[in-house]
């Protein structure tokens, strides 16, 4: 659905993106993830034919989206951070005209989204006297009116309080459960990409790190808490076996490419150490996210 | 869809309170020249000026004339402010609110869009200007007759002329058509500078500053012989068609220069647009 291909944007001197290649399937949860700057918005930007891309090409459903933007653009809807209204205006208003860009919207699909949303009744209301939440909820009807197939959410849950973060996901889930929408999602919110995602790329400083599916993210580099009677001469005959190739906080060995739980303790215990516990740490994203930002940080 | 663009831009223009601004200066500014001209030497003066040129006063003393007197400074001094704070907002304001990212997701081209902010833009000129010239006239008919008009003017430009009421209402009509297309250049102008990345704020500066460059320079001894390359030159000429006889030739060349600098500012504007990213 989307395909970006060795997609490049500098300003200025400094190279926002560069040689961003990734594909976003059909039906998927995608989380783009990044700290700040690391670039998720100008690629966003690009996505949406917003920013220029210096080089390279986007796609969106098969179609350019610099040379054939109206086309690429006619199933995609999109919320920014802190989506912004004619304040002044009131939130039906706004709906028909931001709607109107896509496509003549008739009233009755501009009420199916309201109630869809949740926002029945305050529809009539001017935009700045809605809450943080409410305007959440008009941002997501604006982007539900035209029918999109895909979503684009640009750190969709910055400034919300955590009940309406929970919210957020709660909808983002619905979206996807009951219409059937392919969702791209850009967050430094870790614990929420972890619970939306299916697949996920992760960005630094402009550069792709890591695109992957999130069962992938947990397989790499797994981690095995042991509890033994000396850790480090453990670690020491572990390594010598090459079953691990890491060791953290003097608990905790990452197992080597093929390495089991079961090859560990039989070594162990032939070396007559006695192991109290072995189990097996799940990784989390987080925990990955900073391995990766970590790593680079070191090779760089 | 090109009609309900434009509808959606006029609902945006005229929905926020500061597209009145305007509207609301010129009333206050309309009604304290009145009463300047009714309770100070201001209307003595125009009846010894008449006197003196052999007419009689209460002929030509009519709202007609007062509402003419009331409209020249406003035209050239609080019109210009008003239509560059407009234009100046159309396309800067939607980008430091962040509307303009919203509608740019959409599949709708830049120059569309542009396209309707502009024409937006023109029809807030035409009725500032129809409102500015309406009232006038409905303030002045309060305490003046309905009779012949008395055109006297030293600057901008010099005009006397002495007109029948159906005459001078004809004109009076057809002189809002070029303040009209004067306000639209203002608007333009500004609006070219929004299209770049800057505050609203910065573009309706820069359109006064313009302004005001020309003002000086077009005044300065060395540049009279060019006069004509100066905006204000030909901002003037809607006086112009009070005077007897209209001088055609300069009318014609003026609509042509105000015109051509209508599309040029739009042109440059959407060109800096087209090329510009749009970014939180």
């Amino acid at each position: 659905m989307i395909e970006l291909t060795q997609l490049c944007k500098r300003f200025g001197r400094r190279l926002a993106v560069q040689d961003l290649t990734l594909s976003v399937p059909a039906g998927e949860i995608y989380g783009l993830l990044g700290h700040n700057g690391a670039g998720k918005s100008t690629a966003i930007g690009m996505m949406l034919g917003q920013v220029w891309p210096t080089s390279g090409q986007v796609r969106l459903f098969n179609q350019d989206i610099t040379t054939h933007r109206s086309r690429a653009l006619r199933r995609v809807g999109a919320i920014f951070e802190a989506p912004a209204f004619y304040d002044y205006l009131s939130g039906w208003r706004n709906l028909e005209i931001l709607s109107s860009y896509t496509a003549y919207t008739p009233p009755q699909r501009i009420r199916e989204v309201i109630e869809w949303v949740g926002l029945s009744g305050r529809e009539g209301s001017k935009v700045r006297t809605y809450s943080h939440g409410m305007r959440a909820r008009l941002a997501l009807a604006q982007a539900l009116l035209p029918n999109p197939e895909m979503l684009i959410l640009d750190e969709p849950g910055s400034g919300l309080d955590p009940e309406g973060i929970h919210e957020m996901r709660e909808t983002i889930l619905r979206l996807h459960r009951e219409l059937g929408l392919t969702i791209l999602l850009s967050s430094h919110l870790l614990h929420e990409v972890e619970q939306l995602c299916s697949r996920i790329a992760v960005l630094n400083q402009g550069r792709l790190v890591f695109e992957g599916s999130l069962a992938q993210t947990r397989a790499r580099g797994q981690w095995v808490r042991l509890r033994v009677g000396d850790f480090n001469r453990a670690v020491a005959e572990l390594r010598r076996a090459q079953l691990i190739v890491a060791e953290r906080d003097g608990q905790c060995v990452g197992l080597a490419a093929g390495a089991g739980t079961d090859q560990i303790v039989r070594l162990l215990v032939q070396a007559d150490m006695p192991v109290y516990e072995v189990a097996v740490e799940q990784e989390s994203l987080e925990a990955f996210y900073l391995q990766l930002m970590n790593g680079k940080r070191e090779g760089a | 869809m090109f009609y309900l663009h434009l509808r959606n831009e006029l609902w945006k223009l005229f929905g926020k309170k500061r597209t009145y601004i305007g509207f609301g200066a010129f009333l206050i500014a309309q009604n304290g020249m009145l009463l300047m001209f009714r309770f100070t030497k201001w209307q003595k003066n125009w009846e010894r000026l008449l006197a003196g040129n052999g007419y009689l006063a209460q002929d030509y003393l009519s709202a007609l004339t007062v509402a003419l007197v009331m409209l020249i400074p406003q035209i050239i001094l609080l019109m210009p402010l008003y239509t560059a704070l407009v234009g100046g907002d159309l396309v800067a304001k939607e980008a430091e609110d962040g509307t303009l990212r919203m509608i740019l997701s959409r599949p709708v081209s830049r120059f569309r869009l542009l396209l309707v902010k502009w024409l937006a833009g023109l029809i807030f000129s035409a009725v500032l200007v129809l409102a500015l010239g309406g009232t006038a006239l409905a303030f002045a008919r309060i305490w003046f007759p309905w009779r012949g008009m008395f055109v006297y003017s030293l600057w901008p430009e010099h005009v006397f002329n002495l007109l029948s009421a159906g005459a001078g209402t004809r004109l009076y009509l057809f002189s809002h058509l070029f303040m009209t297309l004067n306000a639209s250049a203002i608007v333009g102008l500004a609006f070219m500078f929004s299209c770049f990345n800057m505050k609203p704020a910065a573009a309706t500066i820069l359109a006064l500053s313009f302004l005001f460059i020309n003002l000086v320079l077009e005044h300065l001894p060395f540049f009279e012989p060019y006069q004509e390359w100066f905006l204000l030159y030909h901002f003037r000429v809607w006086l112009l068609i009070f005077a007897d006889p209209v001088p055609w030739e300069r009318v014609i060349g003026s609509l042509l220069v105000l015109g051509a600098f209508n599309v040029t500012t739009f042109l440059i504007g959407a060109a800096a647009f087209q090329a510009r990213d749009i970014k939180s």
